[in-house]
């Protein structure tokens, strides 16, 4: 089965380096979202693997084989553009067709195939339509139907959802996801928004100013943050400075001591400062400050419907905890509670 | 929004140049057409009437090889216009801004060159005792210098050279809009650099290829210097003769007639062209 | 040099393409009409009006009293017009006209020019007949102003030899080599091949099949053209790098570039060079005749002729013995043989039909 790796991959511009030493292997058949805050060189990435720009380093290999300098036209990948990238001058069913034609299938079997995929994207009938009819989600549509024509080995999606609206994004990353499971191809898509990226992956690739964060299962990466920014762009983080005792036992926050316990992250330095991580739904409120707890006055209460949200202030620290409409505590705007961190939640981070 | 912008703007105000445009296209237009109809007296000068004398000593097989002679020459250096023009645009809008400026200023100061002075240079570029047959003795190419002006290729070159910095203007906005995306996703697709400019940008164009081709027929088909200074008299066109007439004979209305027969073969021609550039896609 | 020093003094009913095109538009003369005592006399423009202002005008004031106005015509057909549309509505955009021939021609069939007293222009005695214009016997209303010639030229590096006749054009030698005016009536070659190849005379012009027999004539020598021109400034280039060594062209302009030591020189050949002109003429809206008489009679002196030769570079149109011209000034201008006249007749009465078989028979074919 095809494995992409990608081994040692970097990319200058001229002095400015926009991607370094990306090392990764892909299974077959994974979904792969390259996540990242806008310029951090996941565009790069995926262009580097389709080919369109030559890396400065390393090398790639798909299923086993050098395709570093194979020119792109000749990787029989398949690709869905930010901008979708659909010929104009073409019907829907001569744009999904494109890469058929160009590979000189027949025409009977460009027909069937046509049909396949426009019933493979819930567009039947569509074919004879002008691109410029099509509403923006069966653009989308389009494009993944023409990306996927030729069974690509590798099938490679830049911020193809990022321009439509919320509901029908969702509505999207669903069912990209379902496509991508029912046809088992290799996927790769890049993001900016970690709510897509958790929705659809099977592995997530975090990257910041050029450089590889973490890579992993988007539950795990959730869970496991490998430092601040991770555990800061994915999800959200109450974020606390805080001392790693010697032995690693425990961390000091704001003069109190929290006892680690089986199943807590560390991933500082024992004896320095370091970072603590908690998941908002991780914070627990009560009404009165035990000896161990950690008190703070409640700043605002959002009610969300499905949760509720407490913004919470501790001295030097502001902290979010989200809890279920059942779960909501008694406590108004203005009131002193004590603050838990579910054991076992907890992440120690380097500073 | 659309409507609230319509009544901003004054409908009369479009009037004004409509207004100009009729006075100084349409009145001279419509005295030519009055010219091509007058009298023409005995020592060179013409009485308004209606004598088709005139349009008689248009149609005959002289002029009419004339004619055919224009439009073929004008129709040729459109093709070969375009045909350099696409390639070497499309390879402009890859290159970077300070490139693609400098390119195009360089254009632009060509354009400001006259018709005498490109059919002079390139004559003398094509020249026996200076021109290019001396480069190509000293490279061992060629065994003594030959002079290739006039001659029909001489005279493409100059209306060629002529009509160029149109051809790059004209298509260059379009070509520059076109979203980068395009190309590369039939990159991926599985097209080579030849198959993408085949099958994405051609079709993408043509509409602008078509007016390129319009603008450098129209405009060489105008062009009554090069003709003489490096064609043979077999390349004389329509406009050289209607010249001829109109400042050495003093024939207005032969060269009147000749003009109005000039423009009404180009609005044809013009008509044949988008007839059959916008038959390839009715649908649309 | 593509542009000649001398192009002002190529004139005649010509320019280059282009610039003709513009004069004939918006060369519409300035007209003072300060004191009674001015004249506006219009010449051919450029390095022409220049020496008439530098070297004849300013005598001319000062010997006579009369002021000049001095201002450019366009071609001769152009400004024949504008004249004749001026004298329509009973003004004179110029007094007096420097005209080429087939325009004043044209001006005479319509009793354009002003009737003059012959004997207010004694010096018109000087003049040979065919530079004394007149309606009738009696009629008088123009003379000859300046005239030149054209004569077969060839470049010295490629012609070691000069030729002698007029032949030279149609010897299979000179294969693509030659440069000839575009026009049967700029060119006059219709009178040189009836002077060359028909038996010395041009009668055989007279009618319209003996046109077209010398027409034949004449085709013959088509593929010796290499360029049929009417800018003068790209055959004389093309003459003075021996692009195109041969060919027929201005007397007192190649002597010019060939002083300047351009490898050029110009030959009258045996059967004669072409003797065109230009005449004063005064159109009949004029109110200053006794003044155009004076000025006519004026420029008519032997003494005005020379200094035209020497500093225009004109031929004098009167009898060389009448000047004080040495042998080497006369020859840088013109030429003891008898000269081919043009038939200006030709090319105003048959003017159509002659350019018409011209441009398929000769130079279209």
């Amino acid at each position: 089965m095809t494995t992409l790796s990608l081994d040692g991959l970097g990319k200058r511009f001229g002095s400015f380096t926009a991607l370094a030493d990306v090392t990764a292997d892909i299974p077959s058949g994974a979904f792969v979202c390259l996540l990242g805050p806008s310029g951090c060189g996941k565009t790069t990435l995926l262009r580097l693997i389709a080919g369109l720009e030559p890396p400065s380093d390393g090398r790639l290999l798909v299923g086993g084989t050098d395709q570093t300098h194979t020119p792109t036209h000749r990787r029989d990948f398949g690709m869905v553009f930010q901008s979708l990238a659909l010929f104009p001058h073409l019907s829907v069913a001569e744009n999904i067709a494109y890469p058929l034609t160009i590979r000189n299938v027949p025409r009977a079997r460009r027909r069937q195939r046509t049909e396949e995929l426009l019933e493979l994207v819930r567009l039947p009938g569509m074919g004879a339509r002008r691109i410029h009819q099509l509403s923006g989600g069966q653009r989308q549509r389009v494009a993944i139907a023409r990306g996927l024509a030729i069974d690509p080995s590798v099938f490679l999606l830049d911020e193809p959802l990022s321009a439509l609206d919320a509901n029908l994004r969702e509505h999207m990353q669903v069912e990209l996801r379902e496509l991508q499971q029912r046809l088992g191809v290799t996927t790769i898509l890049v993001t900016h928004d970690q709510k897509e990226a958790l929705t659809m992956a099977d592995i997530v690739i975090v990257i910041k100013d050029g450089r590889v964060q973490q890579i992993g299962p988007p539950m795990e990466v959730y869970r496991n943050p490998a430092n601040a920014f991770v555990a800061g762009f994915i999800g959200t983080s109450n974020l606390l400075a805080c001392r790693l005792s010697a032995q690693g036992q425990h961390v000091t926050v704001a003069e109190r001591e929290i006892a680690l316990t089986p199943g807590d992250v560390v991933q500082a330095q024992p004896g320095g400062a370091a970072v603590l991580s908690i998941r908002p739904e991780d914070v627990e409120l009560s009404p009165s400050v035990g000896d161990s707890d950690l008190p703070a006055t409640v700043t605002f209460i959002r009610d969300l419907g499905e949760s509720v949200q407490v913004s919470l202030d501790c001295g030097d620290h502001t902290l979010v905890a989200t809890m279920p409409p059942r779960a909501r505590p008694d406590a108004q705007v203005g009131a002193q509670v004590g603050l838990q961190f579910a054991s076992g939640r907890r992440v120690v981070l380097a500073p | 929004m659309s409507s609230n912008s319509l009544h901003a703007t004054p409908g009369w105000l479009a009037l004004l140049p409509a207004a100009v445009l009729a006075v100084l296209f349409l009145v001279p237009f419509g005295i030519m057409v009055g010219v091509s109809f007058a009298h023409r007296a005995p020592g060179g000068f013409f009485e308004p009437g209606f004598d088709l004398t005139s349009y008689a000593r248009v149609f005959t097989p002289f002029v009419g090889r004339v004619i055919v002679t224009s439009v073929t020459l004008s129709a040729a250096a459109a093709t070969i216009c375009v045909a350099l023009a696409f390639p070497f645009v499309v390879f402009l809008t890859q290159l970077g801004r300070a490139a693609q400026t400098v390119i195009l200023v360089f254009l632009l100061a060509v354009l400001s060159l006259s018709e005498v002075i490109i059919g002079f240079s390139i004559s003398t570029l094509l020249s026996q005792t200076a021109g290019i047959g001396n480069l190509l003795v000293w490279l061992g190419v060629i065994d003594a210098p030959q002079a290739y002006t006039p001659s029909l290729f001489a005279l493409l070159v100059g209306l060629c050279y002529l009509g160029f910095p149109y051809t790059v203007l004209v298509l260059y906005p379009p070509v520059a809009r076109i979203d980068p995306e395009l190309p590369e996703a039939a990159r991926v697709m599985g097209a080579s650099p030849v198959r993408i400019f085949f099958t994405v940008l051609l079709p993408m164009l043509r509409k602008p290829l078509i007016g390129a081709l319009i603008l450098v027929f129209v405009f060489t088909l105008g062009a009554f210097l090069l003709p003489q200074v490096l064609g043979r008299p077999v390349h004389w066109t329509l406009s050289v003769h209607i010249t001829d007439q109109a400042i050495f004979q003093s024939n207005m209305p032969f060269a009147a007639a000749m003009a109005v027969i000039l423009l009404l073969v180009s609005l044809a021609m013009i008509g044949v062209t988008l007839l059959l550039g916008g038959r390839e896609r009715g649908a649309r | 040099m593509i542009i000649s020093r001398n192009r002002g003094i190529k004139r005649r009913r010509f320019l280059s393409g282009t610039a003709a095109t513009g004069l004939g538009v918006l060369a519409a003369p300035a007209i003072l009409r300060a004191g009674t005592q001015e004249l506006t006399v219009a010449t051919y423009g450029g390095f022409f009006q220049d020496s008439f202002d530098e070297h004849i005008f300013p005598d001319f004031v000062e010997q006579t009293g009369i002021d000049v106005n001095s201002v450019s015509a366009p071609t001769g057909e152009a400004w024949l017009t504008q004249l004749r549309q001026a004298a329509r509505a009973g003004e004179a955009p110029a007094d007096v006209s420097m005209m080429a021939q087939a325009p004043r021609l044209r001006g005479e069939q319509e009793e354009l020019w002003a009737q003059l007293d012959r004997s207010a222009v004694p010096n018109a005695d000087n003049l040979p007949d065919h530079f004394v214009h007149g309606y009738d016997e009696d009629r008088f209303y123009g003379a000859g102003a300046v005239s030149w010639y054209i004569t077969l030229v060839t470049n010295t590096e490629v012609y070691p030899d000069a030729p002698t006749s007029w032949n030279a054009l149609w010897d299979p030698e000179n294969e693509d080599r030659l440069g000839l005016l575009a026009l049967a009536s700029n060119s006059f070659l219709l009178e040189i091949t009836a002077k060359t190849h028909f038996g010395g005379d041009d009668d055989i012009l007279e009618s319209e099949e003996g046109i077209l027999e010398v027409m034949e004539t004449l085709a013959e020598l088509r593929d010796n053209v290499r360029l049929w021109y009417r800018d003068e400034g790209q055959f004389q280039q093309a003459l003075e790098s021996g692009e195109i060594p041969m060919g027929q062209y201005y007397h007192d302009v190649t002597g010019l570039a060939a002083a300047d030591g351009q490898p050029v020189r110009s030959t009258f050949p045996d059967e004669g060079a072409v003797l065109d002109s230009g005449s004063w003429v005064v159109t009949r809206a004029s109110e200053r005749l006794d003044e155009a008489q004076v000025f006519i009679d004026y420029m008519s002196q032997p003494e005005i002729q020379a200094k035209l030769a020497r500093y225009v570079g004109t031929a004098p149109t009167v009898d060389r013995e009448l000047t004080d011209l040495t042998n080497d000034e006369f020859a840088a201008v013109a030429s003891d043989d008898e000269p081919i006249l043009p038939r200006y007749e030709l090319y105003v009465e048959r003017d159509d039909w002659v350019s018409q078989q011209w441009s398929e028979r000769v130079t279209g074919g």
